[in-house]
């Protein structure tokens, strides 16, 4: 997962690697095919023996769940269609959540990496914000705005802009002096230069914050909807378990384990396709 | 214009740094006088540190005048302009854009980006023989090839003057010599640049001889001229020039001259010849 906490004294190196660094370096041919192939066998060793203890009655399954009851109960979800609605809920949630974020957290961490004054202004502000896990926030939210979808939808943001801020920020104080000297030798127009110089200059780090954010962006949603929802997918891993059913619940928790998965890796496909350039940051 | 009126007028300039929070100021250039004529190629040599690059970034627009007259055409530079273009020492290529997209890019600066101006990019592409490259990205190049698109990119705006920071400082000894031939091949061939003024910052003297008309020789910092030397050298030159007589001769009393201003009181041990040629 890429939305860990860190302390505030090595944050400004933690704006994560632009795209190149970490990523290729991960991805030439053999190495990571091998490391993909034992991960897969590491998981199923560990679904295999969770599954061996429910069969010999090592655990209770009632209590524990076993994997393929989860798959069953996933099946099920699945024909019936009472799967969508959370799914679909959350995944409305984040995106919504997301947009607002980026929309907002771009912008705004351009111009105060760009801005002395600005980024001595905010450093420490965005900074605790980002460091203080979030969840110390709920019971303020939930008196300010309820326990309803309004309320969900600024966890998110509040998760997520904070992650994205700060890499924005980092990028927009890190562009290259040289790349400016050549829009000003050039005579760019401002706009010009914040379109075709500030902001592709920025975009690798722009992109390792917006993966870092949508994983947060994910806690944030599961989060509320544990504590608050009436919806989604937190909300049914909340309910099913009141219920004592675990297999409904562990089906609801394998789904938003692989949301997680494809929305981050997702956002590095992202990453790779548009910063390929970037590998000499 | 006028063909007596020089091109660059340099008269009496002073630079220099105001440095950080003391105020205090410092001169990097002072009391510099010359002309730049119409088609001339200058070089600019002096010993390091003795303020050629503040001069140049200067007559782009990058540092303000502190007193005296630099002017272009008859007009005061104070601040970047469309008639200048600068090949700068790091290349300095976006590494999102292409090649063809960096050598565009002043031209999409100065919103002249049309058909004319993309033709006259693949033209100068071409011309700084990177024929087939112009789809590749800034990290697929070497050092060579990234001054090459660097050029291009200053030539595409078909400036007044060209401007030169040392730009072949960085790359190996042997690659220096091709770009330095590659230069006054592609300063001769390049037909649609008008004017074919140039200023060139080096400090390396064979250098200086080889691609310029003539060479001015700065004083230690803060820089004044030292003396302007002609090199009545055939054109087209080709690096076989570099081991002439003549050339060596040339360039062995400008060194002098050069090493003087660092070291004053030093002389080559076989140095008669030098020095009268110097002087």
């Amino acid at each position: 997962m890429t939305a860990t906490h860190v302390s505030p004294a090595d944050r400004q190196e933690t704006a994560v690697l632009p795209a190149g660094v970490a990523s290729r370096a991960v991805s030439r041919g053999r190495r990571r095919l091998g490391t993909g192939l034992l991960g897969i066998i590491g998981l199923v060793l560990v679904l295999g023996a969770w599954q061996l203890s429910a069969w010999l009655d090592w655990v209770d399954a009632d209590f524990s769940s076993s994997p393929l009851g989860a798959l069953r109960a996933l099946w099920g979800m699945a024909t019936d269609g009472s799967l969508w609605p959370p799914l679909l809920s959350t995944l409305q949630t984040v995106a919504i959540g997301m947009a607002v974020s980026i929309v907002v957290g771009i912008p705004i961490g351009l111009v105060i990496g760009r801005s002395h004054l600005l980024h001595g202004l905010t450093e420490p502000l965005i900074s605790i914000m980002y460091s203080v896990p979030f969840a110390v926030f709920l019971p303020i939210i939930i008196f300010w705005f309820g326990i309803g979808g309004q309320a969900r939808l600024v966890i998110v943001i509040w998760s997520a802009i904070f992650p994205l801020l700060i890499n924005v920020v980092t990028g927009a104080r890190n562009l290259d002096s040289n790349y400016l000297q050549v829009a000003k030798v050039f005579c760019a127009a401002p706009t010009l230069t914040m379109r075709t110089v500030t902001f592709p200059a920025t975009l690798p780090y722009i992109l390792a914050g917006v993966r870092q954010a949508v994983g947060r962006a994910l806690v944030g949603a599961i989060v509320a909807e544990l504590f608050m929802g009436n919806e989604g997918l937190g909300y049914v891993v909340q309910l099913q378990t009141s219920n004592f059913r675990m297999d409904d619940a562990m089906a609801a928790i394998a789904v938003i384990a692989v949301l997680a998965i494809v929305l981050t890796r997702g956002v590095a496909w992202v990453e790779s396709r548009f910063t390929f350039w970037s590998s000499s940051v | 214009m006028s063909g007596n009126a020089a091109k660059l007028r340099v008269r009496d300039l002073q630079l220099g740094h105001r440095s950080g929070r003391s105020g205090s100021f410092a001169l990097a250039v002072d009391g510099l006088d010359f002309d730049v004529e119409e088609g001339e190629f200058i070089a600019v040599v002096g010993p390091s540190g003795c303020g050629k690059t503040t001069f140049l970034s200067a007559v782009a627009g990058l540092v303000p005048v502190q007193a005296g007259e630099l002017s272009l055409d008859g007009h005061q530079i104070n601040g970047p302009g469309r008639d200048r273009s600068l090949v700068f020492q790091q290349a300095s290529l976006f590494p999102w854009r292409t090649v063809v997209g960096n050598i565009e890019f002043g031209l999409q600066a100065h919103g002249r980006l049309d058909d004319a101006g993309r033709a006259r990019a693949r033209e100068l592409l071409d011309l700084v023989g990177l024929t087939g490259k112009g789809d590749k990205y800034a990290r697929e190049l070497s050092g060579g090839m990234s001054q090459r698109v660097n050029l291009a990119r200053a030539l595409a705006t078909d400036p007044q003057l060209l401007l030169l920071d040392e730009p072949f400082a960085a790359l190996d000894a042997q690659t220096r010599e091709v770009m330095q031939a590659e230069l006054t091949r592609v300063w001769q061939a390049d037909g649609a640049a008008t004017g074919k003024t140039a200023v060139f910052i080096t400090h390396d003297v064979p250098e200086a001889v080889f691609l310029a008309d003539r060479v001015l020789v700065l004083s230690s910092g803060p820089a004044h001229l030292v003396d302007s030397i002609a090199v009545d050298l055939p054109r087209p030159r080709d690096p076989a020039l570099k081991r002439s007589p003549g050339f060596l001769a040339l360039s062995d009393s400008i060194t002098d001259l050069v090493m003087q201003q660092s070291q004053p009181g030093w002389r080559t041990q076989s140095d008669d010849r030098h020095a009268r040629l110097a002087s």
